[in-house]
């Protein structure tokens, strides 16, 4: 190889020079001899240079490979050398993380996404900002789906009729083969069965193979639709949540449950901000009706209990009611006409419709999908004579065929395109007989045929399996739920031979393309513009703008109104709710770990559903647990549920419908609707992965899916809910794993909430409490700005040692020019319980961002969940004395708690090993290397934030943490162990025996510091600007509850929620002062309503309680007024 | 020893006239026994062939003493998680036994240091067992701090090692203050154990008959002579070495509660926590003295020795340790009441009346009620029933470490986070297994050490005055 020589560019005429220098005189007059001795990369001689000669070089050397090889210092084993990439690829810069945009597939809404991804591993997903309705935001589902990817069941083949594995060629082969044996019969027989979907790409293949094979047919099906109201309607209700003021919700959980709850959280929450008395009035406020407790109900202002298969006959009523006051009598007295057996208080509809009609265009009724059609037009009626602020969009139909159609015209080619309809098609369709009825089947799964039921099914009958792609690694596109188009962008080829529904209907679309060619087919025919450019643009801003459906104006009347269904029910007739799990959705994600231990935010629980009933039932059947002396001495609320030492023991129940049998255990529920029991999908699976599945069964070879399968009482007609349930106790119990044992915040003002009447009494409604009684922490400094004090505040009389903020790092450097610097930045954060929904997407994010090891049902059930962040729930019935009833009919807050960054930890002082310590931005650091787990910082955390690596979760699989080093490791040799690859390679894994806690994701902290670093080059701009460090629980965050950053600047974010009069802290009394703060809940009531309180529960109870907190229309707030000056 | 015979001429005139009669003395060693026999009688215990009872014993003991040794390889090879600690109880069965083992080891350094500097004699009989005890107790007690740690392998970082990283031990912990004051307590007590062993190991060494038992007490005898010299030398060390355990018997329970009190959790953030658990340390510890002197007692026929005026004296000091333990009980009540805080309120009501009322209970009545009876003499002169009242109180005082450690964190500031704390097998067999490990060492110090202190019995005994006959 001969070397290149680099020249410098020659001088062009003219072009301005400086003063030339030069070494010798030889230079300046560019001596030929110069220029050789330049150019030579050796001297003359350089051989020699060292006066020793050839031969008395190779003398030296064969000297000392002799003594060497006396020795035997050559024998050593050969060395592996690592090798750096030798061709760099493009856009990677090892250690910096790459982000894309794609989007999360739902079945009616996709979720615009970026996706983080470490050289070239997809490792977190947050939500895309270019969609402006969901910002940051993205659904615990969205968060999880990355485990998803690396799920070692997944499928990692395909496996074709014989049983044999299938290449990728051959699989493609196989299914020309069939669209060409379908072409020939026009399709007669042929029936695809996939659940719905928002791609274009896919509806327009759909279509290609309708005009190709007209006698095909496309099923769509899934067991929990979200499209009840575009049936009814025949467009798609667009709720615009932000702008309405006053919302009804009948049985509709928007915020907690569907492929649209982050946006439609998102624009909530909008409406929940207020920091003094006018915002607090303005604020929306919530009326719920709803059988089960669902989020959107623990948000409600006013909440009514109904049973579901009244809700449509009580939408009759609230319609009836609107037209009433509207004017229009006719349609009123029609919907009256319909409806009877409904037993509820007139005058909270009464009120409720007075307060919507009186908002007028910013009302809104809100009706569940699961709805009669009869019940969504009086809803629609009732939203346009309020003028409500619902817009409707016009939508693609749903698949004319349906799941039960294939009962009486059997399929002869069955492609089943991802799903379980195995597992979770109705009852009433006896989807295995169909299977194996068909002559050939062709199956599209994501997981092994040993963990899903539907590919085992297919694979025993001799059908072709084939191994599904993930969302991300593949192409594909869809729509959000007003229906921007977003693309579905692969971060990273196929871990495994795969393919993409995209992939399987190409070939009887009678498409050569893969799937990125007709997605670039579909953005051209949706965006009209063929460039590359444009497509470009799509992909990388991950939205295309303007492209949602076309709004429209439908048509609706009362036509042919049938009478509204009004079951009655009794204890002997009772009724099951029955919908997804918040674990496994419907059980798509029941082998996902995060899913499973993130728990219930109504019922605590995890890994598992229950039957929820409600307190009145348990009353009659006579489960409610024993009250100890305790309760009786009225020191401490009764349980809700039955606790034995530390675990909770359930009733198992049998519960009866039409001859079909489930079982599964009691959970007494707040609130539930007196004969509603409600049930959750998506456990019980026969064929399923490890996570899916109980531990101790599998170790003994046996397969018992977690929990209870539901959907033996799923019936095509009602898949939402039945009645006439009988409930039997079967005498036995078993224990459930729940992740927060009480449900009283015992009058304790950890808690505090207030409303626009506290606020325009007292500003400082929050500060109430023991803090309120406990001596200034700060001293004379109290009144100093929160800035002032984070920085110098005195100890006031602390016995805990403080870090020195004031000297910046580097002082020596800096002597002298000390106000040239700025000081650092001291991180802080603040949590609006007002706006938190107890979504639980924080806890998952937190958990994909930070390494959290999932630990397993068993580990649960001992109380060691490793989550950094949690949820606390807490009931509140108003009572000011303790008692052992269960509370019926409850107001709910969630408080998120991690690590609050006390600026006096009391953890720090009592580590010996000094492993937990302070840093000069106010981080309460856990060096873990130092950490020799004594969980003495763990006992004295008021918080009890701290976790602790009892075993080690991160090395071994559940069901082997107790065999030690017998057990099988989980980190295998292997480098490529999926697993592993989900994990943040800017986070440290933890071993057993240590403690670990929330950081403030200071990796995304040190990530901006070093950028604006880099950015400020060598000026004193070394701040971090507000708003560039998102952690990861603030990022998620749908409500935008969360505010991180720098509260030292008083014009941040998080400095200006922090300055809001519902600022409090937890637990402040102990002088901990947290840099993590609370924004206290507003309840926002209306005081006409039937059993309003002018006080929000959780205070009316502490001032029963403690006498603190009082409401002021009693005795006022001395000691806020005492603390004031 | 300080005793010293009093010479008439040094006694005022006015006594020999007015002649008051003298109060009996209660005689430390009955039945008029000489030097000869105490010494006979204690280098007997070594000097007999090994009786089967010991062999049996010791066996049973190494079994029991195995299952701390399973339990340990157990644990530090799968990690803390075999024990049953969970969220919110970080600190669960170790530390209570910690405490425990720690409070047993009271009695030893008391009964020799504090006793010997209020010159109560009676102590000779009982102090070079209960000092033994000590030290086993507090080798059994440090098991518990070392390994309920999650890296015991790094366990070594608690001591100020310099280093390059100059990462130095958080001097502010009371977990660090315990590192120091436990070893120091250890390293002391066995200074003064052994040292005041000396004369009586230079007995048995001059009584030997074979060569290796020559040997063998020959080198723990530091050629001891039993000059003048050496005499005076001894008496004023072990009067040094009594003034310099005497603090740190306070001081190591003190810094025990510490590990608690400077916490802030409620039902441990309280002032009287040092008192408290020095008190109630020399209340276990008297127990466990009385637990195996009285078997010891009886099997090696030591009335005369040990007679009803020590255990008299020992049930007494039960009495008034017990009741002071009591007492701060109610106070610790009061005080939460009185504070008007809710978290401390709850905390005391909790234990007693919440999910661990039964350990409470147990703990109230073993520690409370029932040392009440040594308030009558029948009961303290019946050494079964004397017997059985300390052991009550060992498992008492157990079960109020337990109380103390597990109902305050299984409950405290947030409801959300309360759980309930049961230990495991592991747990169970690990604390077991430390009776067998003390045992195997008590049996050994019987069967080679000399159990009682003859020296110093000798000078307290009836023998030893030159009036007395």
């Amino acid at each position: 190889m001969s070397k290149k020589i680099f020249n410098h560019p020659t001088l062009q005429e003219g072009e301005p020079t400086g003063p030339s220098y030069w070494r010798s005189l030889d230079e300046r007059n560019k001596s030929p001899e110069f220029r050789t001795r330049a150019e030579r990369e050796f001297l003359d001689g350089a051989s020699t240079i060292n006066t020793v000669e050839r031969r008395e070089f190779l003398m030296l050397m064969g000297a000392s490979f002799g003594l060497a090889g006396l020795g035997l210092a050559g024998c050593r084993e050969p060395r592996n050398h690592t090798l750096p990439y030798s061709k760099q690829p493009e856009n990677t810069i090892p250690g910096v993380a790459t982000y894309y945009a794609s989007s999360f597939p739902g079945e009616w809404a996709n979720q615009p996404l970026i996706v983080e991804t470490h050289q070239h591993r997809p490792t977190k997903v947050e939500g895309n900002t270019s969609h402006a309705p969901n910002g940051s935001a993205s659904s615990k589902f969205a968060q999880a789906s990355v485990l998803d990817l690396y799920d070692p069941e997944r499928a990692q083949f395909s496996v074709g009729a014989n049983g044999a594995t299938l290449s990728i060629a051959a699989a493609r082969e196989a299914l020309v083969q069939l669209a060409s044996e379908a072409k020939s019969n026009s399709g007669e027989g042929l029936v695809f069965v996939a659940r719905p979907s928002t791609s274009p790409t896919r509806a327009r293949l759909v279509q290609l193979i309708q005009s190709a094979l007209p006698q095909s047919r496309f099923v769509e099906y899934t067991p929990v639709s979200q499209n009840g109201a575009e049936l009814a309607l025949g467009a798609r209700p667009l709720p615009d949540y932000a702008k309405a003021r006053r919302i009804l919700s009948l049985d509709a959980d928007f915020l907690g449950s569907g492929d649209a709850s982050v946006e439609a959280t998102r624009a909530y929450a909008s409406g929940r901000r207020a920091d003094n008395a006018d915002e607090a009035e303005q604020m929306t406020r919530l009326y719920v009706v709803e059988s089960t407790f669902t989020l959107t109900g623990a948000a409600a202002d006013h909440r009514l209990r109904a049973s579901t298969s009244h809700i449509s006959a009580l939408a009759a009523l609230f319609a009836a009611e609107v037209l009433a006051q509207t004017g229009n009598n006719d349609e009123a007295t029609l919907l009256l006409s319909k409806v009877s057996g409904v037993n509820v208080d007139q005058n909270w509809i009464k009120e409720c419709v007075t307060d919507l009609v009186k908002a007028k265009d910013k009302s809104l009724i809100v009706a569940g999908a699961h709805l009669s059609a009869d019940a969504h037009r009086a809803v629609f009626l009732a939203n346009a004579a309020l003028g409500a602020a619902v817009r409707y969009a016009t939508v693609p139909a749903a698949s004319k065929h349906q799941l039960s159609d294939l009962v009486s015209n059997v399929p002869s080619t069955l492609v089943i395109l991802g799903g379980n309809p195995a597992y979770d098609a109705p009852a009433n369709v006896p989807f295995a007989k169909l299977v194996k009825a068909a002559k050939k089947v062709v199956r599209l799964g994501y997981h092994g045929t040993a963990f899903d039921e539907t590919s085992a099914l297919v694979k025993s009958v001799g059908g072709i399996v084939l191994a599904a792609s993930h969302y991300l690694e593949s192409w594909s596109d869809g729509r959000t739920v007003d229906g921007t188009y977003v693309p579905v962008q692969p971060m990273i080829e196929p871990l495994f031979p795969s393919l993409s529904d995209l992939d399987v209907l190409a070939p009887f679309a009678g498409s050569t393309k893969d799937a990125h060619g007709l997605v670039r087919e579909t953005f051209q025919e949706i965006s009209q513009d063929k460039s590359d450019s444009a497509f470009a643009a799509w992909l990388a801003e991950g939205v295309l703008h303007k492209s949602g459906y076309g709004i429209i104006n439908p048509l609706v009347n009362l036509d042919g109104l049938k009478p509204f269904p009004a079951p009655q029910l009794s204890f002997d007739a009772l009724e099951v709710r029955i919908l997804p799990s918040v674990h496994t959705g419907d059980g798509m994600y029941a082998n996902n770990g995060w899913l499973a231990e993130a728990p219930d935010p109504m019922s605590k629980t995890a890994w598992e559903n229950v039957i929820l009933i409600s307190p009145k039932l348990a009353a009659k059947l006579d489960i409610e647990p024993r009250q100890g002396v305790i309760t009786r001495l009225g020191a401490l609320n009764g349980k809700i549920n039955e606790m034995v030492d530390g675990r909770l023991i359930a009733r198992i129940a049998k519960l009866t419908l039409d001859g079909v049998t489930i079982q599964g255990p009691l959970f007494i529920m707040p609130g539930l609707a007196d004969f509603t029991l409600g049930l959750q999908l998506g456990f019980g699976r026969s064929v399923a992965g490890r996570v899916a599945t109980r531990v101790a069964e599998r170790l003994q070879g046996k397969v018992v899916g977690n929990g209870f399968n539901v959907y033996p009482f799923v019936s095509v007609d009602s898949p939402a809910f039945r009645s006439g349930v009988r409930l039997e106790l079967t005498g036995e119990t078993a224990p459930v794993c729940n992740m927060q044992d009480h449900w009283s915040v015992e009058g304790r003002d950890v808690v505090r909430e207030g409303n626009a009447e506290d606020m325009r009494h007292n500003q400082n409604f929050a500060k109430l409490g023991i803090d309120g009684h406990a001596p200034a922490v700060y001293g004379k400094d109290e009144k100093l700005s929160p800035a002032e004090k984070a920085i110098n505040t005195p100890r006031g009389n602390s016995a805990y040692e403080h870090p020195d903020h004031t000297v910046a790092p580097n002082m020596t450097v800096w002597r002298g020019h000390e106000s040239e610097f700025p000081q650092l930045q001291q991180w802080g954060m603040s949590i609006d319980l007002n706006t938190c929904t107890g979504c639980n997407a924080c806890v998952t994010a937190c958990q994909a961002e930070n390494n959290i090891p999932v630990v397993g049902r068993d580990q649960v059930l001992k109380g060691r969940n490793m989550h950094w962040l949690r949820l606390d729930r807490y009931f509140f019935d108003g009572r000011d004395q303790v008692s052992s009833a269960i509370p019926e009919d409850p107001q709910v807050t969630f408080m998120g708690v991690a690590c609050q960054h006390c600026e006096t930890a009391p953890c720090e002082t009592v580590c010996p090993a000094n492993a937990t310590v302070h840093d000069d931005q106010g981080l309460n650091t856990m060096a873990y290397n130092r950490c020799i787990g004594t969980r003495y910082c763990a006992n004295n955390c008021p918080y009890k934030v701290r976790r602790f690596n009892f075993l080690d979760y991160n090395k071994r699989e559940a069901g082997h943490y107790y065999e030690g080093p017998l057990g099988p490791a989980k980190l295998p040799k292997d480098p490529t162990d999926l697993p592993q690859m989900q994990k943040n390679p800017d986070v440290s894994i933890r071993m057993r025996g240590v403690m670990e806690k929330c950081t403030y994701c200071v990796q995304r902290i040190q990530e901006a510091k070093i950028q604006a670093k880099v950015n400020a080059k060598d000026s004193a701009g070394i701040r971090v600007v507000d708003g560039t460090i998102k952690v990861a629980c603030q990022q998620v965050c749908p409500a935008e509850a969360i505010e991180f950053g720098d509260i030292t600047d008083p014009r941040s974010r998080v400095a200006k929620a922090k300055a809001s009069s519902r600022t409090y802290g937890a637990l402040t009394y102990l002088n901990t002062r947290p840099r993590t703060t609370y924004q206290a809940k507003l309840r926002n009531l209306n005081i006409r309503m039937p059993g309003a309180n002018r006080v929000p529960l959780s205070r009316k109870e502490m001032a029963g309680r403690e006498s603190h907190g009082k409401p002021h229309e009693t005795s006022g707030h001395p000691q806020v007024e005492k603390n004031s000056h | 020893m300080a005793h010293a015979p009093q010479h008439s001429s040094e006694r005022p005139e006015i006594l020999d006239r007015v002649q008051p009669a003298d109060l009996p003395r209660a005689e430390l060693i009955l039945n008029d026994r000489n030097f000869h026999w105490v010494t006979d009688k204690v280098c007997g215990i070594v000097e007999q062939p090994t009786p089967l009872w010991w062999k049996v014993t010791f066996a049973m003991a190494l079994f029991v003493a195995s299952f701390t040794g399973v339990g340990l390889f157990y644990l530090v090879s799968t990690g803390t998680g075999t024990w049953g600690l969970r969220a919110p109880v970080g600190w669960g069965w170790a530390i209570v036994n910690f405490v425990f083992w720690v409070g047993i080891g009271h009695a030893g350094t008391l009964i020799s240091a504090i006793l010997c500097l209020l010159r109560q004699k009676w102590r000779t009989s009982i102090n070079r067992a209960a000092e033994a005890m000590t030290i086993f107790a507090v080798m059994c007690a440090g098991i518990f701090p070392l390994f309920h740690v999650g890296r015991v392998w790094f366990a070594w970082w608690l001591f100020p090692l310099p280093n390059q990283n100059a990462i130095w031990p958080q001097f502010r912990s009371p977990l660090e203050w315990d590192v120091f004051a436990v070893s120091t307590y250890f390293t002391v007590s066995t200074l003064f154990w052994y040292m005041g062993m000396v004369p009586d190991l230079g007995a048995i060494r001059d009584r030997a008959k074979t060569w290796w038992r020559k040997a063998f007490y020959s080198v723990l005898a530091l050629g001891w002579r039993g000059g003048n010299r050496q005499w005076s030398n001894f008496e004023m060390a072990y009067l040094l070495l009594a003034g310099l355990s005497t603090p740190l018997v306070l001081s190591v329970h003190t810094i025990v509660s510490f590990d608690f009190a400077v916490s802030n959790v409620p039902g441990w953030h309280t002032t009287i926590f040092p008192p408290y658990f020095v008190a109630g340390a020399i209340f276990s510890g008297f127990a466990m003295v009385l637990t195996l002197m009285l078997p010891l007692r009886a099997i090696y026929r030591l009335h005369d020795v040990i007679n009803q005026y020590h255990i008299d004296n020992m049930c007494k000091i039960i009495l008034a340790t017990g009741s002071m333990v009591g007492y701060a009980y109610a106070t610790e009540f009061f005080i939460a009441a009185y504070s008007g805080n809710p978290y401390e309120k709850f905390a005391f009501i909790n234990r007693a009346f919440g999910q661990y009322a039964w350990a409470y209970w147990i703990m109230v009545s073993c520690n409370v009620i029932t040392p009440q009876l040594f308030w009558f003499k029948k009961v303290r002169e019946n050494h079964s029933l004397v017997w059985i009242i300390c052991l009550f109180v060992n498992v008492g005082m157990w079960f109020e470490r337990f109380v103390i450690t597990v109902t305050s964190l299984a409950n405290d500031y947030l409801p959300s986070s309360w759980g309930y704390y049961s230990p495991t097998i592991v747990d169970i067999f690990t604390f077991f297994g430390t009776f067998g490990f003390f045992s195997v060492l008590f049996l050994l110090f019987v069967r080679f050490l000399p159990l009682l202190p003859m020296a110093e019995v000798k000078m307290v005994s009836p023998h030893a005055n030159p009036h007395a006959h």
